[in-house]
């Protein structure tokens, strides 16, 4: 891929957690708390993932739709940018931009079959208006780069190729936190196999020794990634929908 | 990994969310049309600088913002390089604009507003400068235009992103002799397996490799190099080295310059998918050696190297640079101590600012009248456009072949010829196969536009003679075409007289 991720807009712009985690003013207006913020933007990570599945793009284009869904609300409302368009927007506008074009018609016939619900149907033209929105949201900056991309290299590098799967869906999961706004890709990429290292009982204090990295930082966002773990369980549908029903209908 | 320069943060950046409007540029004019939309010169409203707006053209879209655009904008936001055209920002218009009066009445609700991509502006691009009545190019600026172009070329390969329609007026050129690759309207991302399957269709068909034409669907980074090749040996030759009509004319003019593809030269070749269809019925010799005897030596090893049928045996950039040619005198010059070809605008005074708005509106207004002068530009094969050229021979040989349109557009009102500036051979010839020409004209070419190599001072730094170096009687036989020559011809070899010509004038890479 091109350039790197030391001069791209993302390193400069990554964000601090407290710049994260701002609801919007007009949000807090309806109702929305940090809580709720987070816990919809989880469950649009998760819708931009089932669309995904069935529109069948591969799995970095619903790291880039998620990252692209992140980074709007940072400076958007959930109020003016509806998280149910926003969402296949930016799964619309990921398949695009890495190279795996999905049809607008297609994601609008997938969303009626997963969600009856009125307030998750759109049409193609909605689609399409927000994509420009959106992309300026954006300010046109497209390029993610993911933790994904150094991973293999560095389960080679630390022998532990065996734990590929399991790294790979930790990785997964990062998504549905801002990590990626808030850390570079290869740090949470080395969290996680820092967390897969101890799950799978491996030795490698050694090789973390090795890199030039500061190691608080990659245990500080694996001990993130295991508190999320931990805060999942406590995830109920009624969460979700107490969080969901604050947004503006239509 | 990557290899990109540290310390190039631009912590200026303008407004780092939202897009600022199209408001804030003042159009001063339109310097290039394409099938996309408009490219114009502007100023920032705020800072004084002349950038150049490139319309993204939204209507017709049923899917959105156009991919092609999506691609361009991530490949350029990603390459920084002095050698690659840097994108300054992304504005936006939110209703019809002043000079769309036909979409004021659309219902608002339907209209989308335009997208612009800003550039910095550039002066000259590679092929209008060498259109330039009375301009030749020393070897050692070919040798910094060509050094330029392969480090550029080079930084977006090792970036994996294929340019895939290098051209000369693709490649823009400042006052300052920078170059910089433009137009990544066609470019790509690749992946360093070259396993993915990727269309066959881009490429100016003059500038087309080979695998290209056979219908190749993987590909890598050597495609751009055929074109660097061609682009090469049309700087020293003085005119297209591969002119051809449409595809299956460019693949024989290629096999008759570098001889046929066979398993021995190009192993695997058979596989490709059309070679059994464009397999030539008698086998031809490589004679690029001959055809080019007059360049010199370590010119004609890298030409040679570059092109070279069998795309994995073709030179890459990198080992192109590390050539002999670059590293023998003459050296490559400083681009700084290139002559610089316009008075820049700081020049210019406010009495020829304001003339030059006059002009611009009789160019305007000149253009309305003569909007088929646009068809004259490099044939590009893409789907919808084989109309250009796909069809009658006719059509070509009676307008000139496209590049020469490059001065062209904007004559500040002065009445002019129908041609363009014209460099190649008018009408009646242009499908004759070029060493044919050689053959039937003799030393044509050394009264034409370039002397070969080597012959002539390469600077006409003793003074030309009044028509210029491509003048009338260049021996092509053709009535010189350019207006310009009254404008120039007279001046000798003033270069400072050239003060008006060709800066609006640029083709500007990005018109396709």
């Amino acid at each position: 891929m091109a350039a790197n991720f030391w001069i791209s807009s993302q390193y400069k712009e990554l964000l601090d957690q407290e710049e994260v985690d701002v609801v919007h003013q007009l949000d807090k207006e309806r109702g929305i708390t940090l809580d709720d913020f987070k816990l919809i933007k989880l469950h649009m990570s998760n819708y931009v993932a089932r669309l995904a599945q069935n529109v069948k793009v591969r799995q970095r284009v619903v790291a880039t739709a998620i990252t692209y869904m992140r980074r709007v609300y940072v400076r958007r409302s959930m109020t003016e940018y509806d998280p149910r368009l926003v969402a296949p927007t930016c799964l619309y506008l990921a398949s695009k931009a890495e190279e795996s074009t999905v049809q607008a018609r297609l994601l609008v016939f997938y969303i009626k079959k997963l969600y009856s619900d009125e307030k998750y149907k759109y049409e193609i033209k909605d689609i399409l208006d927000m994509e420009m929105k959106v992309l300026e949201a954006l300010n046109y900056y497209l390029v993610v780069y993911h933790p994904y991309r150094s991973l293999a290299q560095f389960l080679q590098d630390a022998s532990m190729n065996d734990a590929t799967q399991l790294t790979w869906g930790l990785i997964n999961d990062t998504y549905k936190m801002d990590l990626i706004l808030i850390h570079p890709p290869h740090l949470i990429t080395l969290a996680c196999i820092y967390i897969a290292s101890v799950l799978k009982d491996k030795e490698t204090t050694a090789w973390f020794e090795e890199l030039r990295v500061d190691m608080n930082v990659v245990k500080n966002i694996a001990m993130e990634i295991l508190d999320y773990y931990d805060g999942h369980r406590s995830i109920s549908d009624e969460r979700v929908n107490a969080a969901m029903s604050k947004l503006a209908g239509r | 990994m990557a290899v990109a320069a540290f310390g190039q943060l631009n912590l200026d950046e303008s407004p780092l969310w939202g897009s600022r409007s199209i408001e804030c540029f003042e159009k001063l004019e339109q310097i290039g049309e394409g099938t996309y939309g408009q490219v114009y010169m502007a100023r920032d409203k705020q800072t004084g600088e002349i950038v150049a707006l490139k319309k993204i053209r939204m209507d017709n879209e049923k899917e959105g913002f156009p991919i092609t655009a999506i691609r361009e904008i991530k490949i350029l936001k990603k390459l920084q390089h002095e050698n690659v055209i840097k994108l300054l920002e992304i504005v936006t218009s939110q209703g019809p604009e002043e000079d769309e009066p036909e979409k004021l009445g659309i219902d608002s609700n339907k209209y989308k507003g335009n997208i612009y991509m800003v550039f910095e502006y550039m002066d000259h691009d590679l092929t209008g400068l060498a259109d330039r009545p009375g301009l030749r190019f020393t070897i050692p600026q070919i040798k910094c235009y060509m050094k330029q172009l392969l480090t550029g070329l080079h930084y977006c390969h090792i970036n994996q992103v294929l340019h895939r329609d290098i051209k000369g007026s693709n490649l823009l050129i400042d006052n300052e002799g920078n170059l910089k690759l433009a137009d990544f309207g066609l470019a790509r991302s690749f992946s360093g397996d070259h396993n993915a399957n990727l269309t066959n269709r881009v490429i100016t068909l003059w500038y087309r490799p080979p695998e290209l034409l056979l219908g190749a669907t993987k590909y890598g980074p050597a495609v751009d190099m055929w074109s660097v090749g061609c682009i090469f040996a049309e700087l020293l030759f003085g005119k297209p080295i591969l002119p051809g009509k449409n595809e299956p004319e460019q693949l024989n003019k290629i096999f008759e310059l570098c001889g046929t593809p066979d398993e021995i030269n190009w192993p695997g070749v058979s596989k490709i998918p059309w070679y059994s269809k464009f397999k030539p019925a008698r086998p031809m010799k490589r004679r690029v050696r001959e055809v080019f005897r007059h360049f010199d030596r370590h010119a004609l090893d890298l030409l040679d190297k570059m092109l070279n049928l069998d795309p994995s045996q073709r030179i890459c950039a990198k080992d192109a640079l590390d050539g002999e040619y670059f590293w023998t005198d003459p050296l490559p010059c400083d681009p700084r101590s290139l002559p610089k070809y316009e008075s820049s605008h700081e020049f210019q005074t406010k009495k020829k600012r304001q003339q030059q708005r006059q002009n611009e509106e009789m160019a305007k207004r000149h253009k309305l009248q003569h909007p088929q002068q646009h068809s004259r530009l490099p044939p590009i094969q893409q789907p919808g456009h084989s109309q250009h050229w796909g069809g009658s021979t006719h059509q070509m040989s009676n307008s000139q072949p496209a590049i020469s349109a490059v001065a062209g557009h904007h004559q500040f009102g002065k009445p002019r010829g129908t041609g363009g500036s014209n460099r190649y051979p008018p009408g009646g010839n242009p499908g004759g196969v070029y060493y044919q020409d050689r053959g039937a004209q003799g030393g044509g070419y050394s009264s034409g536009a370039y002397p070969p190599q080597g012959r002539a001072p390469p600077f006409p730094g003793s003074g030309l003679a009044p028509s210029g170096p491509r003048g009338p009687s260049g021996g092509y036989g053709g009535p010189p075409n350019y207006s310009q020559s009254g404008q120039y011809g007279g001046s000798g070899a003033g270069r400072g007289s050239n003060q008006m010509s060709g800066n609006r004038n640029q083709q500007y890479g990005w018109q396709q």
